[in-house]
């Protein structure tokens, strides 16, 4: 299982495909969003990206890989949509 | 060519467009021509399925704008004028010429995707119905290369400015804004993963068009982002790596100062201006060393949020570049002074390099001339780039290369680009690149000497007719003025010399092995007359005579008819060739995973028989992959491997042509079976009771077994097994499955070789001789008269603990009957029909024999019972049996 739910904290590992994003959507109606842990994910599908932008989670650990991390993360934090980006 | 599939989609291709521009050209002249607007629907409709197989996606869509444009036409919803059908005429050129390019390449030009976007706009510009739907799947751009590129400024600066520092560097700058359908994750798309891979990705912004609902409001499944992404890699692969989703996607190459768009506070200090009067000086003394210093002193002293730290930060991103623009300098130079927007983009002035003083004169025309004059600059063009091959040459260490190297890059980028030859381009930076790392020159001069080479053949066209310059760059010109380039002279040179394969009309192969086998026959009668000669003339030296002729002309009809059976022989591969795609396609829809193997490919059988069996394969395989396999999940737990395999073997058996289908699924379940065709109907339960497993297993070719309950996407569409053992019986095979639970199915058609000649056994009834097809034929027996049982009124008799019924072919055919002789025994001949054996009682056996079968003509046609006539050696006309039509 790609997520581990613990109340509104969520640990997202390895390759999370679209399967899991009305899980994680229904998962945080229920539950009010916590951390979105992605320091173990490897690969996070559009549709995942989408629901943790939309709940806006309290925060977001960012993955590992480098170059995930540096594409995803101004997307994933609450900040960067769509403020920070303007320069 | 290497691709088989691909040369004979290339003649058919060419065909269909032919068919399909004459119909609109008559079309043109009647509107209301019924026959024209579906034979050119049909046409353009066959052209985007066939070419559907192969990596031409540009064409596909191309074709496919087309045929709704006509499907349009064909359903009254649209009147064909003159322009329309000028448009779908100039569309059907690009599709030749691409065709062209498919032959000669394998692959389309690197413009396809951009080429086949425009056309495709225009046309759906006058497609009504579709036109509503893909707009609101998102921008479609109108072809112009004028698309709104505002949202650049809305992309981090620190990116924009690292992206702008590459493109110094030689490297092409391409900004690309993608909005994803909503309903994309529905066909498995994964746009952020697919952004994430486009090469040299430099700077990216993913806003949700829509704002963000609440997330007890959100559907996960429907994409609402848009990307905006700039990249430094080449403008083709990103138009390749977005090949699926182009209508979604603008792509665009820029220049490097379209990146530079200044945002913040504005704010100007006394500070500032003294900067400006100062950096003016160093610009017209193009000290860079001295302005980048200013530059990174006056930054360290200004609010980084301020509209002219902005303005700083570019300057020194200029600045950075090995060659700094002057003119974007003074622009930023003066938007620091008085703020505003920096005047740029107007000519892309880019500097002239210290290095090229030689031809600096030449530059500037080059660089700003539009692509159609750039090529009558040939000579300069090729000026320039020896130049820098010079300057390559004479770079004798590291540190003098590692300082040559950019400039040498930008100069043959820039002059690549010029030419339209994006590839080049990447290839020349990655080149340069390797060179300002390595500090080794060797790459970068062999792509210099490999452009040499190719531009002095150019030359030496060029001195016969002067016009005519580099075809490629001239046709791209005439492309991107027209928009739909003309054939390129080139082609059609090469296509002349290629054209060695000759078509011809099958009826024409039909009736030259007619004709030969008339030759044979008439060839078998000089045996009589040599036999004549001896006996009835007297003269056996004329008779050795015409058997010597006799044995030569044998020799060579025998050689004719081998001559003539190989070009009606056709590799199996053709049918084989189209299964790896249909089952990578289907194994994906089903979620299994399957791995085909092809076997025996080579094995030769005649174009009739070769051409009949695709229909049946394919039902044979959807079965497999659809009921044989199970899920991968299932595999599992039977302990079977997660691939499942899909066997495709063809060999040659005796005069058969076998082909087998095996699969090592779940094999097939006779008592299911059973159940099955007994709630279908199609057998009683009684009889069914008595089927054995293998009978049972047989039902499943039974018409009305496959539907209903086992209907999915795949399988049971209403045509069947039953199809696909009528139509193999119909060529006069037999198709047979043998299975065994839970190790798989196999499923095994045979067919005869070649349809020209059919064996035959001759039987002799009431003095006459007929003709029983050998395939019908399980064997001969000879039957003691007191076996002959009566079951009721019916003859019959026991064979192998069989009952076989007896029918006298005398009275079928209502000759006279033989006096029964108690002492002989009868002559029977087992047949199998419809599966069911059955004796036929004949006079005589004769022998076996190869002939040519020909069915009745004229008044005799409707003879029920004969499959037709054949002419013996002797002259005697042989009457051929249909037994299933007889009995």
């Amino acid at each position: 299982m790609p997520l581990r739910f613990d109340e509104g904290n969520v640990v997202f590992e390895g390759a999370c495909m679209v399967e899991e994003a009305l899980g994680l959507a229904e998962h945080w109606r229920a539950v009010p969003p916590g951390i979105a842990d992605l320091s173990a994910c490897t690969y996070l599908h559009t549709a995942l990206v989408q629901v943790i932008a939309a709940a806006a989670p309290a925060e977001v650990v960012a993955p590992a890989d480098p170059r995930l991390a540096h594409w995803i993360m101004p997307v994933l934090s609450p900040a960067a949509l769509p403020g920070r980006s303007r320069s | 060519m290497t691709n088989a599939l691909l040369a004979r989609f290339i003649p058919e291709a060419r065909d269909l467009l032919q068919s399909s521009a004459s119909g609109l050209l008559r079309l043109e002249k009647n509107p209301t021509d019924a026959t024209a607007i579906n034979e050119v629907f049909r046409a353009v409709h066959t052209l985007k399925g066939s070419s559907g197989l192969f990596d031409a996606m540009a064409l596909t869509r191309l074709v496919h704008a087309a045929e709704d444009l006509l499907g349009e036409v064909r359903s009254a919803k649209r009147e064909l004028d003159s322009d329309l059908v000028d448009m779908l005429l100039d569309s059907l050129d690009q599709v030749s010429a691409w065709i062209d390019d498919l032959e000669r390449h394998e692959r389309l030009p690197a413009d396809a995707d951009r080429v086949c976007k425009d056309v495709v706009t225009r046309l759906r510009a006058h497609c009504t119905q579709t036109e509503a739907a893909a707009s609101d799947t998102g921008p479609v751009a109108g072809g112009a290369p004028a698309a709104d590129l505002g949202w650049i400024a809305d992309l981090p600066e620190c990116d924009r400015i690292a992206v702008f520092g590459r493109a110094c560097r030689g490297h092409p700058v391409v900004a690309a804004r993608y909005r994803p359908v909503a309903s994309c994750f529905y066909s498995g798309e994964d746009p952020f993963n697919l952004v994430l891979q486009v090469p040299e990705l430099g700077a990216l912004r993913v806003a949700p068009p829509a704002p963000w609902p609440h997330i007890g409001d959100l559907d996960p499944y429907q994409c609402n982002l848009e990307f905006f992404l700039l990249s430094n890699g080449a403008r083709v692969e990103i138009e390749h790596l977005f090949r699926y989703v182009s209508e979604q996607v603008e792509i665009e190459q820029i220049q490097a100062d379209a990146l530079i768009r200044i945002t913040g506070d504005h704010h100007a200090a006394p500070v500032h201006e003294d900067f400006a009067d100062e950096a003016r000086a160093l610009v017209a003394a193009q000290d860079w060393a001295a302005l980048r210093d200013a530059t990174a002193a006056l930054l360290r002293l200004t609010n980084p949020d301020l509209r002219n730290a902005a303005a700083l930060r570019w300057l020194a991103a200029v600045l950075d570049a090995p060659f700094p623009n002057p003119a974007w300098a003074s622009a930023l130079i003066e938007v620091i002074a008085a703020g505003g927007v920096p005047a740029l983009g107007a000519p892309p002035s880019e500097p002239l390099r210290p290095v090229l003083t030689t031809v600096a004169a030449g530059a500037d025309p080059i660089r700003e001339a539009d692509p159609s004059n750039a090529c009558s600059d040939d000579s300069l063009q090729r000026r320039i780039i020896a130049a820098q091959r010079q300057i390559l040459a004479a770079a004798s260490d590291a540190d003098r290369v590692r300082r040559h190297a950019p400039a040498v890059v930008q100069i043959l980028a820039g002059l690549a680009r010029v030419e339209g030859d994006d590839r080049r381009a990447a290839d020349v930076a990655a080149a340069g690149e390797v060179a300002e790392t390595d500090g080794t020159t060797s790459m970068l001069l062999a792509l210099v000497d490999r452009w040499l080479a190719t531009d002095t053949v150019v030359d030496d066209l060029s001195d016969e007719a002067p016009s005519r310059v580099q075809p490629d760059s001239a046709d791209a010109a005439r492309a991107t003025e027209t928009g739909v380039p003309t054939k390129p002279d080139s082609a059609r040179e090469e296509r002349s010399a290629a054209a060695r394969m000759l078509k011809v009309d099958q009826a024409k192969i039909d009736l030259l092995m007619n004709l030969i086998g008339e030759l044979v026959v008439s060839k078998n009668s000089l045996p009589f007359l040599a036999r004549r000669a001896e006996q009835v003339h007297g003269s056996r030296e004329m008779a050795r005579e015409i058997k010597d002729q006799y044995a030569v002309i044998d020799r060579l009809t025998q050689e004719m008819q081998g001559a003539i059976m190989q070009v009606r022989m056709l590799p199996v591969s053709e049918v084989f060739d189209r299964f790896p795609r249909l089952v990578r396609d289907l194994a994906r829809k089903l979620s299994k995973k399957i791995e085909l193997v092809i076997e025996g490919e080579d094995t030769a059988a005649d174009k009739t028989i070769i051409e009949a069996l695709g229909d049946p394969l394919l039902h044979i395989v959807r079965n497999a992959l659809d009921h044989g396999i199970e899920p991968p999940a299932d595999r599992a737990q039977a302990g079977k491997p997660d691939h499942a395999t899909l066997l495709m073997k063809a060999f040659q058996e005796a005069d058969q042509v076998v082909i087998e289908v095996t699969d090592d699924g779940r094999g097939i379940d006779p008592d299911k079976v059973r159940a099955a065709a007994i709630a279908k109907g199609v057998v009683s339960a009684a009889e069914a009771a008595q089927l054995s497993d293998q009978a049972a297993t047989e039902l499943i070719f039974r018409p009305g077994f496959s539907t209903a309950a086992q209907v999915s996407d795949l399988s049971g569409r209403g045509v069947g097994l039953d199809v696909a053992l009528t139509t193999v019986e119909k060529l006069g095979g037999r198709v047979g499955v043998t299975s065994r639970r839970g190790m798989g199915t196999t499923v095994r058609i045979g067919l005869p070789l070649s349809m020209a000649v059919t064996r035959v056994m001759v039987v002799g009834v009431a003095d006459e001789l007929y003709g029983i097809p050998m395939d019908v034929i399980a064997e001969t027996v000879r039957v003691p008269r007191r076996r002959v049982k009566m079951i009721k009124q019916s003859p019959a008799f026991v064979l192998r603990n069989t009952v076989v019924p007896l029918l006298r072919l005398s009275r079928a055919l209502g000759c006279a009957e033989r006096v029964a002789d108690d002492d002989v025994d009868e002559a029977v001949l087992v047949c199998r029909i419809g599966g069911n054996p059955i004796g036929l009682v004949v006079d005589s056996f004769r022998e076996g024999m190869d002939v040519i079968l020909k069915p009745f003509e004229g008044v005799l046609a409707g003879m029920p019972g004969f499959a037709g006539t054949a002419l013996l050696g002797d002259g005697h006309v042989l009457l051929v049996l249909d037994l299933k039509e007889l009995l």
